[in-house]
């Protein structure tokens, strides 16, 4: 296991808050030093807009701007930096691809599958999309593991199909698809397939080249980065045909009163002013987590599910929510607890200064399919420890006998 | 535990008096709460004007629960027009719970519900 105690020194939220237990990390992950300070350091000493100015203070502006692009285009593996699109999250990154790529490629008759366990921000943008053009939004039901099987694709996935969106990891039930595997499925019937990589990408390592997927979405909030910070990954030659999804400053080439020509990608998708700061910020979260070991965290988060997992499943009245083993899923856990709703068990826990979630998790079309309401979900991280899992699992006891 | 779990309060959330339906009810309205999703079902029965009996339905959490135990405790056998003057303020001072933001939707589920009843049942 990691060396939690020396990890949690790096993160100065927990010396303000000594005594929290954090297990809301799938919601968004405490920030190490080195990361607040990049974002400190650059406004302290290198603040100038990118890309306009040839003066010194703009052009190394741009230039750590540009080698934050590297640093991701490198750590998921790209083939170019200019498939690496900076946006504010895992949200605009997926409205990107369907308000863009969507729109110009779908009309009626053709099929968009999603999977019932989307955020919404994986199912809301592409439902719009297919009202306005007229495609069908077909749903992948996932099984009681929280997988979608092979008939279920069978099922569903046919020559009509033009995109497929899918989470690489849940964050509900927390489990890993094969995106290798769906991706050769996905491109056999001539779709694209678009991952949502949100919940994926502080876990796993994550090749894009290997995965071959066409379009890949993350935040740098839930993997150490700051808020406001994000990727898209495409594909170089579908980037070239896809239109910008805003318009405005730093992205074109040429502009009159009759005609525009657009900047090649990145900068055609990065309309106005780049959160700069927040991009090398990125930058230092990705160093952070390499200097650990993307392997070495996966290992530690394995352990903590086993070890709530077993815990879990001694106590009567948890249901859990996704049957996968430990080593199937991220490290997450969702569950209900029969008779005790989901916000009185986390209000009780939150009085014990353990913070996890309770409710939908933006995933309303997966709770109304397993029929149950709010559910909590306890999701860690390479800073949590055993005893965090075993404060959590005695407190749940008591809760559950307080309201019982 | 702080004063959201005093023993009376428990006892309402553990039995609570206002659970259950009207025979035939002059108004009936449904009512989420969309942050965690809790259904609740109010029914008034209105007689001159007057709340003569309210009862609620739905599987919600402790805040919701007593939230609509003492609403209803409160508007029963009052007028429509006094019933109409309680807002979240006036709720919130009778719980007299020291309520976190996210919770407050929890303990106003029932008002809401009520507001909008008493809308739909002047239409």
């Amino acid at each position: 296991m990691l060396d939690s105690k020396k990890i949690k020194a790096d993160f100065p939220l927990f010396a303000n808050h000594p005594d929290l237990i954090y297990l809301d990390n799938a919601a968004t992950s405490q920030k190490p030093r080195s990361v607040i300070e990049a974002l400190d350091n650059f406004y302290k000493f290198d603040n100038a807009n990118v890309h306009r100015g040839v003066y010194e203070l703009s052009e190394r502006a741009s230039d750590k701007y540009e080698h934050a692009r590297v640093k991701v285009d490198e750590f998921i593996g790209a083939s170019i930096p200019e498939e690496i699109i900076f946006t504010k999250g895992t949200t605009e990154s997926l409205n990107l691809v369907a308000q863009s790529y969507g729109l110009a490629n779908l009309k009626v008759g053709d099929e968009v599958l999603v999977a019932d366990f989307e955020h919404h921000s994986n199912f809301l943008p592409w439902q719009q999309v297919c009202k306005l053009t007229g495609a069908e939004l077909k749903i992948l039901n996932s099984d009681k593991s929280g997988f979608i099987n092979d008939e279920e694709w069978q099922k569903n996935l046919n020559h009509k199909t033009k995109i497929v969106a899918l989470a690489h990891a849940s964050n509900v039930l927390g489990t890993i698809a094969d995106v290798k595997k769906i991706a050769a499925l996905v491109h056999s019937v001539g779709s694209v397939l678009v991952v949502d990589g949100a919940q994926a990408m502080p876990h796993l390592s994550v090749n894009v080249q290997d995965l071959d997927c066409d379009f890949y979405a993350f935040s740098g909030h839930k993997m150490l980065g700051p808020m406001g910070t994000g990727v898209l990954y495409a594909k170089a030659k579908l980037l070239e045909n896809m239109q910008p999804y805003q318009l405005g400053g730093g992205m074109i080439e040429s502009v009159s009163i009759d005609e525009v020509i657009f900047a090649k990608s990145p900068e055609k998708f990065e309309a106005g002013t780049p959160n700069v700061a927040g991009a090398i910020a990125l930058g230092a979260a990705i160093d952070y987590l390499k200097a650990v070991g993307l392997a070495e965290i996966r290992a530690h988060e394995i352990v903590l599910s086993e070890k709530l997992l077993s815990g879990l499943a001694e106590i009567p009245q948890v249901k859990l929510l996704g049957q996968a083993k430990a080593s199937e899923r991220t490290g997450l856990v969702s569950f209900s607890v029969e008779g005790v709703h989901a916000h009185d068990l986390s209000d009780y826990l939150a009085k014990q200064k353990i913070a996890l979630r309770a409710g939908f998790h933006c995933a309303m079309p997966l709770h109304q399919r397993h029929q149950c309401g709010a559910t909590l979900r306890a999701s860690y991280y390479l800073y949590n420890t055993l005893a965090d899992i075993d404060l959590l699992l005695s407190n749940l006891k008591k809760a559950i006998a307080f309201y019982g | 535990m702080d004063d959201l779990y005093r023993s009376e309060l428990m006892e309402v959330y553990k039995d609570p008096a206002h659970r259950g339906s009207l025979h035939d009810p002059s108004v009936a309205l449904a009512k989420h709460n969309p942050f965690c999703g809790d259904h609740l079902q109010l029914q008034l029965q209105i007689e001159a004007g007057v709340i003569k009996n309210a009862r609620w339905q739905g599987e919600m959490c402790f805040v919701s629960i007593v939230g609509a135990e003492f609403l209803l405790e409160e508007i029963i056998g009052k007028s429509i027009e006094q019933v109409k003057k309680i807002d979240q303020k006036k709720l919130l001072s009778l719980l007299d719970l020291n309520l976190s933001t996210s919770r407050i939707a929890c303990a106003t589920l029932a008002l809401k519900t009520l507001q909008e009843a008493l809308e739909k049942y002047d239409k």
